[in-house]
């Protein structure tokens, strides 16, 4: 369970991305949220794992704040949430297993996996991981070697190699073609039902959000203007999210 | 939930790939080999005795460090004054170095002389310039003409050409050969691209490996007296050898705000060049 | 629409003038003080190629040359390992990515920042009567010039890498040395064992005349001819260690196209 209250971040040049967001999410829903770029969406995600530090309000996960911890205490929580991006962020040059098995860097013998070698059951899951998105043979390949879907299967496999609770999705499809992003997004709500993983996910469009998702947040100017079920997503809720700011912050019509 | 569905399924790893295995080997026998000739080679240095090391880190070592906190002022001017030396030692060899440098980059420079193969010549001659170490050169011209900063000077120009010549020509050889086709479509001869294209196109770059050049000069000129050719050397030399350490201290204080100070100025020039 | 404005374009004239000037100015006090004038460069070049010409290499001298060679290489090596050994903490320490904290960062940078602006032969020449002259000076004083040249080199590289994986491992709770293990050090490797050789081959040629303050190798050979005034066992020296340094910088060349 994620627990918002009162969060607020305020970035160093001024600006508040995020003004007093207060949420509620129970364990193993797929919320996707939703909202233009700037809206908030990237940074709200980030204060659950703490890349986004609030400078005020408090973040728990499972009766835990996550904004308070710092240190040891930070990493532990941080292994329990995984995490994939727009830009996939993999070790190019590193082949798939080597960048999956990152993935249980958070947990495990710090000697030892400095010297790149892992216990036999993190070799293991890492390759079980592989096979749960559908891409086992690629196991040796370069990373960079692989398609842009595969790409981000292989960060979906990094992150299930954490065994996480949570998964945090940042635009994970905004960098690929429509079919394959329907097919990440696929893998991404099964294994959140199989494994029971509360998923967020930020998306820019609000039809692949009513595809796949329990609930919707919809950002705007770093306050939520919606939250309900996809089915109550209707069209002026959609403006709501997208059209406001067009008309008052964007309009150019009358420039000089 | 995960748990049990990973022990439910036998912890199949499939086995190394080839490549990737004989890879890891070969990383391992690198780092063990490197390692191994390094601890080789300690043992088969002629090392002094444990015991002779640690006398003389105390008698000296302290010495020379509480000369940090509370230096001898007394030797400051000498110190300024060599420096100053030292300093101009650099400008002249630098500035001597690069226009000389200057067209020997061009007969150096692949895309000027018409190809790989007769720019060769020009390279060879300069990288041999460049491999003689200053020092070296510094002995040779204390040796032939006499000792003073002018050894110094001519050991760092000539050192200097082959260093910056090399640098140069490569530099040459990037430049975008765009805007020399302009000038020729335009009419204009072989001349007329040199002045109009290639040389606006080197020049800061040129100018920027030369103030990189100099910040080498500098630190080299330091040290160049300790052969005999001039600068703040030769008076450094002589309080190591009567083991004045708090005089070397003072002399150190100085050399090292000079180079701090120039190497910064010289990076804000040089970030502005390029 | 107008003429083009004629008040930028004097004062970028005036300013390449005035550049001109100040720098001619500063040669000019610079010949002075050094008592260096332009005839001094033809009189120079004449002599220093009139020394050459006059060269006798005494070849005999050879055989007194082999295990002074080997020091100087013996040196230079493990000037280059030592120095990247204890280079690798700093690197990580200095950049601004990878480092635990800002403080931290500005002391590293610092003792880097001092640590270069001493030139390698200065570090021999006040190690040697402290270390006792021989090998050991000079081994510890390339230690400390290659840590801080490679640190500075390295800091640029790694502050350029690509952010992306490093914000990934953060995320999955890694600590600070897993996550440069996993993503810093992959996307430098080629350029760091680069760097490595280019020290190797900067060592090379200082450990040649290292011994020139007595921090032994191929220097304290040259130090004997110098006494002894054995200008054909100079001219030997002069030659094997030209011979010796551009055998290493062709190596160290071609072993970096190939790597990169």
């Amino acid at each position: 369970m994620i627990e918002f209250h009162d969060v607020e971040v305020v970035y160093p040049n001024g600006f508040k991305a995020l003004k007093g967001i207060n949420l509620e999410i129970p364990r193993g829903q797929f919320v996707v949220i939703v909202g233009l770029s700037g809206a908030g969406k990237s940074t709200l995600i980030r204060t659950v794992n703490n890349l986004v530090v609030p400078v005020a309000g408090d973040v728990r996960v499972d009766g835990k704040s996550v904004t308070k911890a710092t240190g040891g205490e930070l990493r532990r929580l941080r292994s329990g949430i995984g995490m994939i991006f727009q830009t996939f962020n993999l070790v190019k040059r590193s082949t798939v297993i080597r960048n999956v098995l990152a993935g249980r860097l958070g947990d495990n013998n710090a000697l030892l996996s400095l010297l790149g070698i892992f216990a036999k059951s993190d070799v293991a899951l890492a390759h079980e991981s592989l096979q749960r998105v559908g891409i086992p043979e690629k196991a040796f390949v370069r990373a960079d070697a692989l398609s842009g879907g595969q790409q981000q299967r292989v960060g979906i496999a990094r992150a299930l190699a954490q065994r996480p609770s949570i998964m945090l999705a940042d635009e994970p499809v905004a960098s690929l073609d429509p079919p394959t992003s329907h097919s990440v997004m696929r893998d991404l709500k099964r294994i959140s039902r199989e494994d029971g993983i509360t998923t967020l996910v930020n998306l820019h469009f609000i039809d692949m959000a009513r595809e796949y998702a329990d609930r919707i947040v919809g950002m705007n100017g770093g306050e939520i203007v919606f939250d309900g079920t996809p089915d109550e997503a209707t069209d002026d809720v959609f403006e709501r999210i997208y059209g406001r700011e067009i008309d008052e912050e964007h309009d150019i019509r009358g420039a000089a | 939930m995960a748990d049990e569905r990973a022990s439910g399924r036998a912890a199949s790893v499939p086995p190394l790939p080839d490549r990737a295995r004989r890879s890891i080997v070969l990383q391992y026998v690198i780092v063990i080999g490197i390692l191994g000739l390094a601890i080789l080679s300690l043992y088969a240095l002629d090392l002094p005795s444990w015991s002779r090391v640690v006398r003389g880190l105390e008698n000296n070592m302290l010495r020379l460090l509480r000369g940090f906190i509370d230096p001898e002022w007394g030797t400051a001017p000498l110190a300024i004054t060599a420096m100053t030396e030292t300093f101009f030692m650099a400008v002249i060899g630098t500035t001597i170095g690069a226009f000389l440098a200057f067209p020997l980059s061009f007969l150096g420079a692949a895309n000027l002389v018409g190809g790989t193969r007769w720019a060769f010549p020009g390279k060879t001659l300069l990288v041999a310039i460049r491999t003689f170490p200053e020092i070296l050169l510094a002995i040779i011209f204390v040796l032939a003409a006499g000792p003073g900063p002018t050894a110094g000077i001519m050991a760092m120009g000539i050192h200097s050409i082959g260093f910056l010549g090399k640098i140069f020509a490569d530099i040459i050889e990037s430049i975008d050969p765009g805007p020399n086709e302009a000038i020729r479509a335009a009419g204009g001869n072989q001349l007329h691209v040199f002045f109009y294209s290639v040389v606006p196109q080197v020049l800061p770059e040129f100018a920027s490996t030369t103030l990189y050049r100099f910040e080498i000069n500098l630190r080299a000129a330091t040290i160049l007296g300790l052969v005999g050719a001039g600068g703040i050397g030769l008076p450094m030399i002589q309080r190591i050898q009567f083991r004045r350490w708090d005089e070397v201290s003072m002399l150190l204080i100085v050399i090292v705000s000079v180079i701090i100070v120039v190497d910064a100025v010289s990076s804000r020039i040089r970030r502005r060049l390029v | 629409m107008g003429q083009p404005d004629a008040a930028p374009a004097i004062a970028g004239r005036l300013r390449t003038i005035g550049t001109a000037a100040i720098f001619l100015a500063l040669l000019w006090v610079a010949g002075r003080q050094t008592d260096f004038s332009f005839v001094d460069l033809w009189t120079g070049a004449n002599d220093f190629f009139g020394f050459f010409l006059r060269l006798n290499p005494d070849w005999r001298a050879l055989s007194q040359i082999w295990a002074p060679l080997l020091e100087t290489l013996q040196i230079a090596y493990l000037g280059t390992v030592f120095g990247t050994l204890l280079a690798a903490p700093l690197i990580f320490l200095a950049s601004f990515n990878t480092t635990a904290n800002a403080p931290v960062m500005w002391i590293a940078r610092t003792i880097l920042t001092l640590i270069r602006s001493i030139p390698d032969l200065l570090y021999a020449a006040i190690l040697a009567p402290i270390l006792s002259i021989g090998p050991l000076p000079g081994v510890v004083a390339l230690t400390i010039f290659t840590m801080a040249v490679l640190a500075k080199l390295a800091s640029e590289t790694v502050e350029a890498v690509d952010p992306g994986p490093l914000e990934a491992l953060r995320a999955t709770g890694a600590g600070r040395n897993r996550m440069i293990v996993y993503s810093v050090l992959p996307q430098i490797g080629a350029t760091m064992t680069s760097y490595i050789l280019y020290v190797f081959e900067i060592n090379v040629r200082a450990s040649t005349v290292l011994g020139l303050v007595g921090a032994g190798g191929l220097g304290q050979l040259l130090v004997t001819y110098l006494n002894f005034f054995d200008y054909e066992g100079i001219a030997v020296l002069i030659i094997v260690i030209f011979a010796v340094v551009l055998l290493i910088d062709a190596a160290s060349v071609y072993i970096r196209t190939r790597l990169l």
